[in-house]
């Protein structure tokens, strides 16, 4: 009875807040007018697009047919993906790919920020010099590790063997079980200093009269670390590992460089995987309908991104 | 008594006469140059008998005061041409602005592994260049698109019979021309005399079958430790094909008949148990004896030829250019290497490439074509025609046909072998009688929209499923085989 009676008295206020909005949205017409020339621009640049990528998913595109003789046939292009051994293959690279490199970027930054927020003499030539990853151009990294991972002549295969760990060259990129952690690990030496500068801004904000607190009610280093640095460290650290994952999910530079997805698709990710369907094999439609999956795993996690500063603006406005 | 059984000279005859009269076809009674006698005496004996005006002939296709508009893309040079081309591309455009000036060019480079994927994403946009210089198997997959224009040499003042029958093959699409020739080459076999000697090889002899590759492969690297034969299997580069056809069609194998005189690529013999021997002869040299260089998997020719001038890859197949290339890689090293390098370039020599087991040779019969594109996929929506048919003429003529094609390669215009410029290359490009004694054995890519696909994607994963042990040797050239016929079906992923 309450719950019917709930819903009778909602009925009315939900009815009566349309026309409140509509004169709200009317009112403010002329803030919608301002931002009118930016919502054409999104529509063109990103409605549209996606628009027709989800559209070109029903079609097959031959290579001999241009694009606008492509054959409707229906949800074909998803069943051949979601059935084929190689999606699954590229799907399991991408999967650690993108969990290996976030999840140890992200310590490897949080540790280093921790270091670096400490006064010590060299402080900012150590953070200046560990930043250099992320500042240098991705392409040229790409080539240069290229070379030190080289499997007849590279740098570090040479110091291993010079060292005594090793007897022979090891094989890093040319071997279809090495190449992806390979590749992982140059993806982190570019990123963690990302997570590292996010973390350390984050750790600005800690406020420092709460850990003296700690102090004097006599909290060990990790007491005050678990019980209030890191809680204040909470909400920059999801969006950290959020925009991480999103990035990984994203890259194409390092692997397409390095390997070009190779060996026998080894170190293939979901980028690297629908660009060489597109534009190396002209398979438009499948190309489509990888984007478009790719798609709703990003928007899921944009969801969590934005709850997640969204859930940090809240916390900052609540308290 | 004959050295060689007589059943495998005469198949060894009959194979090389075919692929001749292949490549030559109907039309070589009408050729002003005479392929039926072609030979390095031949090529020398009409170096520099004629002498050709460009900005005349070319001024008849489109006046030299014409005042327009071109956008132009081509393949450019790499990091794997030597300065000497550089420079010749850079005299091409100079000397072309010089002759038409009211032509207002903007032409573009890009490499051969990035300019079909640009070319093909600039035209879903109906944003083409109005000409673009493609390789040699790409044009085929444009014009039966209807993104081309129908193109033939007699249309920029030049004939038919002044081109290689076989490059003519690779602009025609259902009966019609759509390109000109630029520029043909076939590779040759390189090897290092000093390293041979060194493993108690001949250092004169180079290998003369494939099979022989294998066995001095593996005994180089067994004596020195180093590589032997220069494989190179990396994905979407255009290195692999050019290296791995020659060994498949050798072999008696093929993706399809392409290497038939009358190709019709109906059937699919990449499974064949030819194509299957040629496959494992790479998988010998990789796996098994571990003779070639590990990083073969993700090397291009331009990753081999430092390791060649580093004295740490005994034999490759390339383009007589790669000598000039060796030149200048020389003459950016110091100290000791600068002294290695040295040993490496006096002890480069040039043979054919190796037959098969029966005496089949075989090499890819490369180069580029120009074409116009159709106005709608341009860039503005139209063409100049008259500012394209320039610039077609002006690069497929005698003199730039030739010059272009220095180092690496051979002039699309026959007419280019009877300029005084051949006869100048002649005596500086040294080997280049090599590589054009193999232009009789070079066999066309498929003439089919799906080749670039097949060549730089399928055969090489074909290659690093095998070598990677991903799948054994006949899974792999079975996999290779099913996609080709899911691609050329339309279908497949």
């Amino acid at each position: 009875m309450t719950t019917i009676t709930g819903q009778l008295s909602a009925a009315p206020e939900h009815i009566a807040r349309r026309p409140n909005l509509l004169r709200q949205m009317w009112m403010s017409r002329a803030d919608y007018l301002y931002v009118l020339p930016a919502i054409v621009v999104m529509l063109v640049v990103i409605a549209y697009p996606i628009y027709y990528t989800i559209d070109l998913s029903f079609f097959k595109t031959p290579p001999g047919l241009q694009l606008r003789d492509k054959i409707f046939i229906g949800t074909e292009n998803y069943s051949a993906i979601l059935s084929s051994s190689v999606f699954w293959k590229v799907t399991l690279n991408t999967v650690i790919w993108t969990l290996a490199s976030t999840l140890i970027a992200f310590v490897l930054g949080f540790g280093a920020a921790l270091a670096l927020h400490r006064d010590f003499a060299g402080r900012a030539i150590l953070r200046a010099v560990l930043i250099i990853p992320w500042v240098i151009s991705a392409v040229a990294a790409s080539y240069i590790w290229k070379w030190i991972y080289h499997s007849d002549f590279g740098v570090l295969g040479a110091v291993m063997v010079q060292l005594g760990f090793l007897d022979r060259q090891p094989n890093f990129i040319d071997n279809v079980n090495s190449v992806l952690p390979s590749l992982i690990v140059v993806n982190i030496w570019r990123e963690f200093p990302f997570a590292m500068i996010m973390l350390m801004a984050g750790l600005q904000t800690v406020p420092e009269q709460l850990l003296r607190a700690a102090k004097v009610d006599g909290a060990s280093t990790w007491q005050r670390f678990w019980h209030v640095t890191f809680p204040h460290l909470r909400g920059v650290s999801t969006v950290t590992i959020l925009l991480l994952a999103v990035a990984n999910f994203n890259s194409f530079i390092i692997p397409w460089i390095m390997t070009g997805g190779g060996p026998s698709n080894a170190s293939h990710i979901w980028i690297t995987h629908i660009y060489e369907l597109a534009f190396g094999r002209q398979r438009w439609g499948v190309a489509a309908a990888y984007s478009v999956l790719l798609f709703i795993i990003m928007m899921v996690l944009g969801y969590f991104y934005v709850r997640a500063l969204s859930g940090n603006e809240s916390k900052e406005h609540g308290a | 008594m004959s050295k060689y059984p007589l059943g495998r000279a005469l198949v060894r005859g009959a194979f090389v006469s075919a692929l001749a009269v292949s490549m030559m076809s109907t039309t070589v009674l009408g050729q002003s140059v005479d392929l039926s006698q072609w030979s390095p005496e031949y090529v020398r004996s009409i170096a520099g008998t004629e002498t050709y005006n460009t900005a005349e002939q070319c001024g008849a296709v489109t006046p030299l005061d014409y005042e327009g508009k071109l956008t132009f893309w081509y393949q450019g040079v790499f990091e794997g041409d030597p300065d000497l081309l550089r420079q010749y591309y850079k005299d091409f455009f100079e000397a072309f602005r010089a002759t038409y000036p009211n032509i207002d060019l903007q032409e573009q480079a890009l490499t051969y592994n990035d300019l079909l994927d640009k070319f093909r994403t600039a035209l879903l946009g109906n944003a083409g260049p109005m000409v673009v210089r493609l390789q040699i198997l790409g044009g085929v997959e444009f014009a039966s698109k209807g993104y081309l224009q129908e193109l033939s040499p007699e249309d920029v003042g030049w004939k038919t019979e002044d081109f290689w029958p076989g490059a003519m093959k690779s602009v025609m699409w259902e009966g019609k021309a759509y390109g000109v020739p630029t520029n043909n080459e076939t590779m040759a076999f390189i090897w290092n005399a000093d390293i041979f000697e060194r493993a108690g090889l001949d250092p004169e002899r180079p290998p003369a079958t494939w099979d022989e590759v294998v066995e001095y492969s593996k005994t180089i690297h067994d004596k020195l430790g180093i590589a032997g034969y220069g494989l190179v299997a990396r994905k979407n580069a255009g290195n692999t094909p050019y290296r791995f056809m020659p060994q498949l069609w050798a072999y008696g194998g093929g993706v399809f008949d392409e290497a038939d005189p009358n190709p019709t690529y109906g059937e699919v013999r990449l499974d064949s148990p030819e194509s299957i021997r040629a496959l494992q002869a790479s998988y010998d040299m990789y796996v098994r004896d571990q003779s070639v260089p590990v990083s073969a998997l993700t090397n291009q020719q331009a990753d081999n030829q430092p390791l060649f001038l580093g004295g740490q890859v005994a034999m490759m197949i390339s383009h007589p250019s790669d000598y000039n290339v060796m030149l200048d890689l020389q003459a950016k090293a110091t100290g000791a290497d600068k002294e290695t390098a040295q040993t490496v370039i006096d002890n480069m020599r040039y043979g054919l490439i190796p037959t098969g087991p029966d005496g089949r040779r075989a090499v890819v019969f490369g180069g580029s074509n120009i074409h116009i594109l159709n106005p709608e996929y341009v860039e503005g929506g139209e063409v100049d025609e008259a500012a394209a048919k320039a610039m077609v003429c002006f690069w497929t003529s005698p003199e730039w046909s030739l010059k272009m094609a220095y180092a690496g390669s051979n002039p699309g215009n026959l007419n280019g072998f009877k300029t005084e410029w051949m006869k100048e290359r002649l005596e500086n490009i040294k080997f280049l009688d090599v590589t054009t004694s193999m232009l009789p054995y070079g066999v066309p890519f498929p003439t089919l929209p799906e080749t670039p696909e097949i060549m730089n994607i399928i055969i090489p994963d074909m290659l690093q499923n095998a070598l990677t042990g991903a799948m054994t040797v006949e899974e792999a050239a079975a996999d290779a085989a099913q996609k080709v016929r899911d691609v050329t079906d339309g279908g497949g992923l």
